[in-house]
């Protein structure tokens, strides 16, 4: 075993971690070679030191103050819970908002509200100047009646109301 | 009346609970948490806070701001331990956020060149520092050599770079197999052991002009 090799598996030597075969080349190098023998046994000093550092403990508020932080930890914890579940809430109420806003749009168009009648276009012709000839045996009488009366209301004032002919040579005669 | 026979009734009942917690291995105290039970998180605070705290004092090597992790520590787990895997060490778990809170606090150290661990170290007034290194019956002058030599080796640490220091911590003074140090640190395994076996020249050779 030469130097390098020694120190590159010194870790192992000195946790007590390497097979038997190892372990006794390493302890017969420490033998022949004084150079290793003193960096194993400098390590092995310093960390023997290092192991014996007196152990520190927690000050007397420690546990005070622990608790304090993991009541308040708490706290903060059900905070963010409630707000969370608060905005779960808002969002939910914001979309069925949004939702029945937009059923009663879409509703509202389908819906057949009053609207202006429209009648289909109508040809109509001018009437023609003068008067009409009267061309049928029959007299047309022309009843003029106040509207809104029942009918037999507006017989009754057929008959008495002066009768009016297209042709003035007929109307003569009635009277 | 009533009411004192049934306080007369629980109180053993408390005690026992307490009892089998602690005769119990982490993974009972983590389920018995998990399970509605407060006082398993006493018991894990009780069994971690003094490691936790030297294992980030060494590595940070500032003793009030390792208690403020210390506690970041219990407070994440309190929050997350239901999401640990438990079919894995629960130290390892407690470690890993440890790990990663004391990198953070050097990284953001790096950051603000004012405070430097050294500084830290000084700063700290030695009537806080705790005496257990010394023995009352010695005589000053070994006092003094002992608190020296203290001195010294949390120097010599702090001089480790922060990989290196990391990997030296969790297994010489925590005692961590190279797989657990390479699941905290997230390393593989011969970065491990290369890191391990450098840290530990590196001390050396920084504390040996101290021993003689």
């Amino acid at each position: 075993m030469d130097c390098r090799e020694f120190r590159e598996s010194h870790f192992a030597f000195v946790d007590d971690t390497l097979p038997g075969v190892e372990l006794v080349r390493m302890q017969m190098h420490i033998t022949e070679c004084e150079s290793c023998a003193r960096h194993d046994a400098a390590v092995r000093r310093s960390l023997m030191l290092f192991r014996n550092l007196p152990s520190i403990q927690p000050s007397a508020g420690f546990s005070q103050r622990l608790e304090q932080r993991l009541l308040d930890a708490r706290m903060a914890d059900m905070a963010a819970a409630n707000s969370g579940r608060s905005r779960k809430l808002a969002a939910t109420v914001a979309v069925t908002s949004v939702v029945i806003l937009g059923y009663i749009g879409v509703s509202l168009r389908e819906v057949d509200y009053p609207r202006d009648i429209v009648f289909p276009p109508v040809v109509a012709s001018a009437p023609s100047s003068g008067a009409t000839q009267i061309d049928s045996p029959a007299p047309e009488m022309v009843v003029a009646v106040p509207a809104g009366l029942p009918i037999w209301t507006a017989a009754l004032y057929a008959e008495q109301t002066a009768v009016y002919f297209a042709s003035a040579d007929l109307t003569a005669t009635a009277r | 009346m009533a009411n004192i026979a049934r306080k007369q009734a629980v109180q053993p009942q408390g005690a026992t609970v307490r009892e089998q917690l602690r005769a119990a291995d982490d993974s009972a105290v983590v389920t018995a948490f998990l399970g509605g039970e407060e006082r398993a998180f006493s018991e894990l605070v009780e069994r971690y806070q003094t490691r936790l705290l030297n294992f980030i004092y060494r590595t940070i090597g500032d003793r009030e701001k390792a208690e403020d992790l210390v506690q970041e520590v219990f407070i994440r787990v309190y929050r997350h331990l239901h999401r640990f895997d438990r079919s894995k060490k629960f130290s390892t778990w407690v470690y890993t956020i440890a790990s990663n809170l004391a990198k953070n606090e050097l990284r953001n150290r790096s950051r603000n060149p004012l405070v430097l661990f050294q500084t830290v170290q000084k700063n700290w007034q030695d009537d806080d520092r705790p005496l257990q290194f010394e023995d009352s019956t010695s005589r000053p002058d070994d006092m003094y050599r002992k608190r020296h030599l203290r001195e010294i080796v949390e120097e010599s640490v702090a001089k480790l770079p922060e990989h290196h220091r990391n990997v030296f911590i969790l297994r010489e003074l925590e005692g961590k197999s190279y797989e657990e140090i390479a699941e905290i640190t997230d390393c593989n395994l011969g970065t491990v052991k290369s890191r391990l076996n450098r840290a530990r020249n590196s001390f050396a050779e920084i504390v040996a002009p101290y021993m003689d």
